[in-house]
């Protein structure tokens, strides 16, 4: 018996007992689908977790601390030996190496010092990082207003999004705050950068006898990133080589002794394939120093999504389960109504295992179009959730960004798995109604009325 | 109930050779479907043999004894037993799907076989809306259509009225003897007999005797 005249005649066969094909196939349907849209669940979630921690920074970036205790603008200090306590500093060498790293793509040192930005009779004390440019532009921040860095720049200012709002006037007011709109224009007005603190306040009291003389330094803005919500938001850039100077000015006013070799508070690791962020991570842990990544973060969420993915997935597959038993009774029940018919096949010549392939066929069909349909039926659901219920929850989280950009998200390789899923179980579920088909004596089969 | 033994068939004997068209008579309950059965390879012996051209029928598995029918052996039914949905031309190629054989060569061959025993414009026709008749000239066109050497039939008129009967029976053997094929036939009809080469009357499971046409023949004229 050919392949096509198998197909045809198990086809044949669903659409003379229409009312039950179709029951046994909504049944695929109901359970193929709610596998699919359980798993589209935990893939929406996965998607937003990497969108939501893209949107808070870089997943390229690592941050490399020394074995004390500094934490970053986004601590998440995950070392195994966090407690060596300073016993690895980061310096020249350091970076050397690092920069080694299979993987590592571009490094640059990091320091950063307190510092405060004067604008006339306004004041702002802000965070002042210095960064080298090419890492500056792998971090790939975009610019609201003005340009970025060169590597001519020398007292040119990059301002995170924040800063500019936090310049306030001592003698009015005693605080500075974040939010609100900014009382100065920081790429037009003239900057003086300086490190004494106390510089314009009221109230500060004089430590006798130590008048310390702090330079001025005269700088000017040149640009205004545009992300609010990362770590660039509170941070002034600048460039790392002038930076030190100043740096090494405040340590002469300060009288303190300087240590002769050049540190670093932090080294940023830019590493091109995400996927091995993790293993440059744990190679400069083995190094002794301290490591933070979004990534760290990344990963455990997505080990969460995954989690509920499974325990989602698992609901889903009970049902259809059900729908195998469903198609399994289907074709018993088929059989009993058939044992004639197939004790007539028997006798005028259909070989056994045709017999067999007739049933499995005509359960794995009832599979494989209930799973095209759950895949219909998936997708309608799946857009569905992506628009009336993501609009149900924006208006009910009041925009608060609680949800991401989809809830349901189905890979086109969970289309195809679906499918096979579905048409293997109607086939499974097949077998033993077939098997038995095959085994029923002909003669029996044909006294059957 | 399955307990109880029941010997259908006790000590037979019987020789059949090529093209001979044989009929089996007896009361019923003497063991002709048994018989007839048991030499198709439907149902096997719990002693003795059967041989078809040499192959020991009784020693095939189950799977070995369908091919084998497939290839040698036609069937026809007292109760037609052609399948409900498919239409008369469909029943007429099942054997032959069976077999394999292209689509258009199926039905070519079955539309000429219906046409033999002649059901011309009946082709598309469900059994449902067909008469006894003519549903049995599609089960013996099913029969045929595969070309096998031997044709088995079970009382194929036993449901029939005698005038449609007789027409039938004409029609079986006139293809049978027409394609030389041998043909061993269960009924209750005397008439029948006339028509055969051999009448092998059966008895509580035991061939009482085994007659010629021509002694048989004298002995219905005496
Ligand atoms: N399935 C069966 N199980 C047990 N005994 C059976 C079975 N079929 C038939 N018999 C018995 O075997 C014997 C022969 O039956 P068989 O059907 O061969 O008779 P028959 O000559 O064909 O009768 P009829 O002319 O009524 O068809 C009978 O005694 C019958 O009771
Ligand atoms: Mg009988």
């Amino acid at each position: 018996m050919s392949n096509l005249d198998l197909i045809i005649m198990s086809f044949r066969n669903l659409l003379r007992r229409r009312t039950r094909s179709i029951l046994a196939i909504i049944g695929v349907v109901v359970g193929s689908s709610s596998i699919i849209v359980m798993l589209s669940l935990g893939f929406g979630l996965s998607a937003n977790f990497q969108q939501q921690i893209e949107s808070y920074g870089n997943l390229h970036i690592i941050d490399v601390m020394g074995g004390g205790g500094y934490g970053g603008p986004v601590a998440m200090t995950s070392s195994k030996d966090g407690g060596m306590g300073g016993a690895s500093s980061l310096d020249d060498l350091t970076v050397a190496q690092i920069a080694k790293i299979d993987g590592v793509e571009t490094t640059s040192p990091v320091i950063q010092e307190y510092l405060k930005l004067i604008i006339g009779k306004y004041v702002s004390s802000s965070n002042v990082m210095g960064i080298e440019n090419k890492m500056l532009e792998k971090l790939g921040y975009e610019l609201q207003s003005g340009r970025a860095l060169t590597a001519d720049d020398k007292y040119a200012l990059l301002f995170g999004n924040q800063i500019p709002p936090t310049f306030y006037n001592p003698k009015k007011t005693l605080y500075s705050s974040w939010g609100g709109a900014a009382q100065v224009d920081v790429l037009t007005d003239k900057i003086i950068l300086t490190g004494d603190m106390a510089y314009g306040e009221k109230n500060v009291p004089q430590e006798p006898g130590v008048a310390i003389d702090y330079k001025m330094y005269k700088a000017k803005g040149v640009g205004i990133l545009s992300n609010p919500n990362d770590e660039s938001a509170y941070n002034v850039y600048m460039n790392i080589d002038t930076l030190k100077i100043i740096k090494a000015d405040l340590k002469k006013a300060r009288k303190e002794t300087a240590t002769g070799k050049q540190t670093y508070d932090l080294v940023k690791v830019y590493v091109s394939d995400i996927k091995k962020v993790e293993k440059v991570s744990q190679a400069i842990r083995d190094m002794g120093f301290q490591t933070s990544s979004l990534n760290d973060w990344l990963k455990s969420m997505q080990d969460t999504a995954k989690m509920m993915q499974g325990i989602l997935g698992g609901i889903g597959a009970i049902s259809l389960l059900v729908a195998a038993l469903g198609i399994t009774n289907t074709m018993i029940m088929s059989i009993y109504e058939r044992t004639k018919e197939i004790g007539i096949m028997k006798v005028i010549g259909a070989n056994l295992p045709d017999i067999k392939n007739l049933f499995l066929l005509e359960a794995g069909l009832i599979g494989f179009i209930g799973g095209v349909f759950g895949i219909i039926f998936s997708f309608i659901i799946s857009l569905l959730m992506n628009t009336v219920l993501k609009g149900i929850m924006d208006t009910v989280l009041g925009g608060m960004g609680g949800s991401g950009s989809t809830i349901s998200l189905i890979p086109w390789w969970l289309v195809l798995a679906s499918l096979g899923f579905s048409t293997s179980i109607g086939i499974i579920a097949g077998y033993y109604p077939a098997r038995r088909a095959m085994r029923m004596s002909a003669l029996e089969s044909l006294r059957n009325e | 109930m399955g307990d109880e033994r029941v010997i259908a068939l006790d000590s037979v004997n019987l020789d059949i050779f090529k093209g001979e068209v044989v009929c089996l008579l007896g009361v019923s309950g003497s063991g002709k479907s048994t018989f007839l059965n048991m030499m198709a390879g439907l149902e096997k012996p719990t002693k003795g043999e059967v041989l078809i051209g040499g192959v020991a029928v009784h020693t095939l598995t189950e799977e070995q004894v369908t091919l084998f029918r497939q290839k040698n052996i036609g069937f026809i039914f007292q109760a037609y037993h052609l399948l409900p949905m498919l239409t008369a031309l469909e029943n007429v190629s099942l054997p032959l799907i069976f077999q394999g054989v292209s689509k258009h060569k199926r039905e070519l061959n079955a539309k000429k076989m219906l046409e033999i025993v002649g059901l011309k414009g009946y082709e598309k026709r469900r059994p449902s809306r067909m008469s006894g008749g003519q549903q049995q000239r599609v089960g013996i066109a099913r029969a045929i259509v595969g070309n096998p050497k031997i044709i088995f039939a079970d009382e194929p008129t036993g449901n029939l009225d005698s005038h449609t009967s007789q027409d039938v029976l004409d029609l079986i053997i006139h293809m049978v003897r027409e394609k030389r094929q041998t043909l061993i036939i269960v009924t209750h009809d005397r008439e029948i007999a006339k028509f055969a080469d051999k009448v092998v009357t059966l008895q509580d499971g035991n061939i009482v005797h085994i007659k010629t046409k021509e002694e048989y023949n004298q002995h219905e004229n005496a």
